[in-house]
């Protein structure tokens, strides 16, 4: 029996046994590469699910829906490494319980074949060490380091340039799971911080500021990159961020659940490199 | 409508100056909301005061903008003036036009642009300030002194000779501190431990001290008026109340060969001991790294000794103490610098290169030589001493920048006592500057020199190294412009004074603010010498940077009188700059609970009316809040705001520009 059969079959099981009220999944998609998420409330919904390695979106991102868990119900959610390190960090920021989580783990393995994870519930997975291990895509590390080889004005440039084609639809926000705040900053406007037209500047404010606000909350799992409309590489941003994070506190987002959130915590060996 | 009132000062020539205040006034008077604008020499005087009071009377002004210095100089009396003149306090802004303008500008056009904008921004923010009513929070009249040096016991007694409750915290064995260890003191050769025992003594029998000896303080909580504190009290394994310091325990411990560190390991002591003979308390301690039975779990020598039942226990665990606390003074006090970064010197290669310490350890009459100077090599009398000063102070390349202070002085002193005793002995003194300034502090050293001759030689040492068993310095005298070579038997080093190794650590500890070094920061090197940044703690002593004993001895009775100040009042009243949450944006991701350095903000369940959990918000508890607007710019729902830096202030101040 396949991956995919097994997990058909276990979504089907939990929704019977009422263990769950939803499995959130892939289904067949527009075109033979796309999967897109399926919500089975029943078993015999469980059965359309697809898992193969077109499922690369993060549905963790619908855990966050408001008001889909304030009944205290479980949902099954399948997850990559990447949601289930998102999963952590929405713990660790009170976003989810983690007895409400019932993970259906894969992992994709060398862009084609799809592997089971262990484990079930999200304390099942102490992916800490394998996560500092992790690279991204080669392509991810091969743009950033030709992004972090220009001058600081080539830089400028090149993110300009980028950023010109945003047409601030927040796509990004929209499928990035640590973006579960019910009113973004963005739509503030007593007073009106990020300017809402799609001119240079306000599209530096939105981007920046969101780079800002995934600073040590980023899961790697490039869901904004694939969102954009406009083909900005996005993921480039938060790579680097996330870069930055990591040597100046040695922290890596997801790990576990435990994690305080690194931008608000303050350990006595922080370097105050900031302080003059 | 707002009716916004400008006053532009001059501050004499301060403001007027540079800024054309003319131009300014004409500026605002046109600004939409403004209702007057004046300007005066000096609106801090009391007819400028008097001219906002008449204004905001008679035009019924909703906000004031006074344009002059920083507020951290004059918002208390402008507020004072709004208030009698019927406006609340919090409707006041100053424009900072001279620290921010002025003072550091010199081109008169661009200087006066830039004081209108500043002075605009101000006038837009004052526009949307609320009225605000200070808080209230009551006052714990009770300080915590950390450190029990001369510093730490004449700041609690101070503070508990006008009826405080004082908890004073040392974590030796004994109070007493640094100055227990010297012999004489300057400029007045009166014996150290005969002016300081009678204060240590007072200290621990005064009934508003209570003195924690081998304590550490673990963690500090709260604010000014309302800290709580706890308190390590490591293991004696000794009962406190028991023992009756008889030291027969300390006569049978076996581990005798320890080198006693209040002797700067020129003497010994036991595994259990008192630091020094008049500890205070006379309790000793078991050092549980070198005590047999702890090592090898056999021995209890001690225990079997002692003849009080239960005194001596070796299953005494660290206990801890919580207090509440309204002020805390610290008064952690100082180490010397580590000698192996001057190598060339031979300390620690040759027994007879020491420091200035060990030599206040030889020449001390309860030292272990009883008083006699005499050679750690080989015990004989020293013919010839060479004292370096600045063995690591004012060196910028190796040692410290700043000068350590105290050393002029306590070598000056060396060399007298070094010739009180050996009436043929020679004192060369290798030195920079001879600093000695103080009361009776130049006379002193002139009496070294001419009573006493001690030979001064103005230059560096650049080596001292053995040769037929003397020590040789090689130096210069600058003076005469010649290298010169000294035959010595002992060499004295003038280390420098530095911070405690764990200074920075335990200032972040407590929260409050360090140099470059590790000395702790005052709030205002001249105005506010003894406050630290943080409300409510207060520095003395050599933890803010190096001091002899009457400095230290002052300022501890200055952070008496600031810490008396506050406890003369039940009740204090505080900014009411808080933050608070806007409830039905916030996501409740806790990040403002870990960010805020006060613990002010606490998680609030948001139920509807049948009971039933709608979600869980962030709260903040004013009485806690300080302000600081930490959790403001954590925020990523943009869902606190802090009161009198509103966004919506800040914001028209930033487009206002």
């Amino acid at each position: 029996m396949g991956i995919q059969e097994q997990y058909r079959s276990e979504a089907a099981a939990l929704l019977s046994s009422g263990e769950v009220k939803l499995v959130i999944g892939f289904g067949a998609g527009s075109t033979a590469d796309r999967r897109r998420p399926l919500f089975a409330r029943t078993p015999e919904e469980a059965q359309k699910f697809v898992l193969d390695a077109a499922c690369i979106a993060n549905l963790s991102t619908y855990l966050v829906a408001e008001g889909l868990l304030s009944d205290g119900k479980k949902v099954g959610v399948f997850l990559k490494p990447d949601g289930i390190r998102s999963v952590n960090i929405l713990i660790s920021e009170a976003q989810l319980k983690p007895e409400q989580v019932v993970i259906l783990g894969y992992a994709i393995e060398s862009g084609k074949d799809v592997a089971a994870l262990e484990g079930r519930n999200i304390s099942d997975f102490s992916i800490g060490e394998k996560i500092r291990k992790l690279t991204p895509p080669p392509h991810v590390i091969e743009a950033a380091e030709k992004i972090e080889a220009m001058s600081a004005e080539e830089r400028f440039e090149y993110w300009k340039e980028e950023f010109s084609k945003c047409i601030k639809c927040y796509a990004c926000r929209q499928v990035c799971p640590m973006c579960y705040c019910r009113r973004c900053i963005v739509d503030v406007n007593q007073p009106q911080w990020v300017s809402t037209s799609s001119h240079t500047l306000g599209n530096f404010e939105w981007n920046l500021v969101r780079a800002f606000h995934l600073a040590g909350r980023c899961a790697s799992c490039g869901a904004c990159d694939r969102a954009c409309p406009v083909n900005i590489p996005l993921r480039l941003v938060n790579y680097r961020m996330g870069k930055e994070v990591r040597s100046a506190f040695d922290y890596v987002a997801g790990e576990n659940s435990d994690q305080k959130p690194v931008l608000a915590s303050f350990k006595q060996d922080d370097p105050e490199t900031f302080i003059l | 409508m707002a009716k916004i009132g400008v006053f532009v000062c001059h501050c004499g020539e301060n403001i007027a100056s540079k800024v054309d205040t003319g131009n300014l006034v004409k500026a605002l008077s046109d600004h939409p909301g403004v209702e007057i604008c004046n300007e005066y020499k000096y609106f801090c005087s009391d007819p400028g005061q008097e001219t906002v009071k008449r204004a905001i009377r008679e035009n019924n002004l909703t906000g004031v903008v006074v344009a002059a210095c920083s507020p951290r100089m004059h918002e208390t009396t402008f507020r004072k003036a709004c208030a009698e003149a019927g406006l609340n306090p919090y409707m006041l802004e100053l424009a900072n036009i001279r620290e921010q303008c002025s003072w550091v500008h010199s081109d008169k056009d661009q200087a006066t642009e830039k004081a209108i904008e500043i002075t605009r921004s101000l006038v837009e923010k004052v526009k949307r300030n609320n009225e605000l009513k200070p808080i209230s929070v009551p006052v714990t009249r009770r300080a915590l002194v950390i450190g029990g040096g001369i510093a730490g016991i004449q700041a609690a007694l101070d503070i508990a000779g006008a009826g405080r409750e004082v908890i004073l915290v040392e974590r030796e064995p004994s109070i007493g501190g640094h100055m227990s260890q010297l012999s004489e003191t300057f400029p007045t050769l009166d014996c150290s431990q005969c002016i300081l025992t009678p204060r240590m003594v007072e200290a621990i029998q005064h009934p508003n001290i209570k003195v924690l000896t081998y304590s550490e303080v673990e963690e500090v909580d709260g604010y000014i008026g309302n800290f709580k504190v706890k308190v390590r009290k490591k293991a004696r394994y000794v009962d406190m109340d028991k023992c009756t310091g008889c030291g027969d325990c300390i006569q049978k411990c076996p581990v005798k060969k320890i080198p006693s560190e209040f002797e700067c390991g020129l003497g010994n002591r036991t595994a259990i001991y008192t630091p020094f003979a008049q500890a205070v308390p006379n309790v000793p301690v078991i050092d549980k790294n070198r005590c047999t039975y702890f090592k090898n779990g056999k021995c209890k020598i001690c225990q079997k000794t002692c003849q009080i039942e239960n005194c001596i226990d070796f299953e005494m665990q660290d206990t801890y103490e919580e207090f509440e606390i309204g002020a805390i003074v610290v008064a952690t006090g100082f180490q010397i610098q580590d000698t192996t970064l001057y190598g060339e010197y031979g300390y620690g290669k040759y027994k007879d290169v020491i420091t200035g310490l060990s030599f206040e350890r030889l020449a001390s009459a309860s030292g272990p030589t009883a008083g006699k100077i005499l050679r750690p090599s080989d015990g004989k009398e020293p013919e010839t001493v060479v004292f370096i000063q600045c063995a690591g102070s004012r060196d910028p390349s190796k040692g410290v920048k700043y000068c350590s202070k105290i050393c002029c002085m306590y070598t000056a002193k060396h060399a007298m006592l070094y010739a009180h005793k050996h009436h043929d002995g020679n004192s060369k003194i290798f030195y920079m500057d001879i600093r000695a300034a103080g009361k009776g502090y130049d006379e002193f050293t002139r009496r070294a020199i001419e009573e006493d001759e001690a030979e001064y030689l103005r230059g560096r040492v650049s080596k001292v190294f053995e040769e037929n068993g003397k020590l040789v310095v090689r130096g210069v005298d600058t003076l005469l412009g010649k290298p010169v070579e000294v035959k010595a038997d002992m060499v004295v080093l003038a280390t420098a004074i530095v911070p405690q190794p764990d200074a920075k650590e335990f200032a972040k500890k407590i929260g409050i603010g360090y140099d470059e070094y590790g000395f702790y920061n005052e709030a205002h090197l001249k105005l506010r010498p003894v406050e630290t940044a943080t409300a409510g703690i207060y520095l003395c002593g050599a933890c803010q940077s190096p001091k002899d004993i009457p400095d230290s001895v002052a300022q501890a009775s200055a952070t008496a009188a600031k810490v008396l100040g506050l406890f003369s009042r039940e009740q204090l009243e505080r900014e009411p700059v808080v933050a608070a949450v806007g409830e039905s944006t916030c996501a409740g991701c806790w990040g403002c609970v870990s960010a805020c350095p006060y613990n002010a903000i606490e998680q609030k369940e948001i139920r509807d009316r049948n009971g039933n959990l709608v979600k869980e918000v962030a709260s903040v508890n004013p009485g806690l809040c300080q302000g600081c607007g930490t959790c403001v710019t954590f925020c990523r729902s943009n869902s606190i705001d802090l009161a009198g830096f509103t966004e919506k202030q800040i914001f028209a101040e930033v487009m206002a520009l």
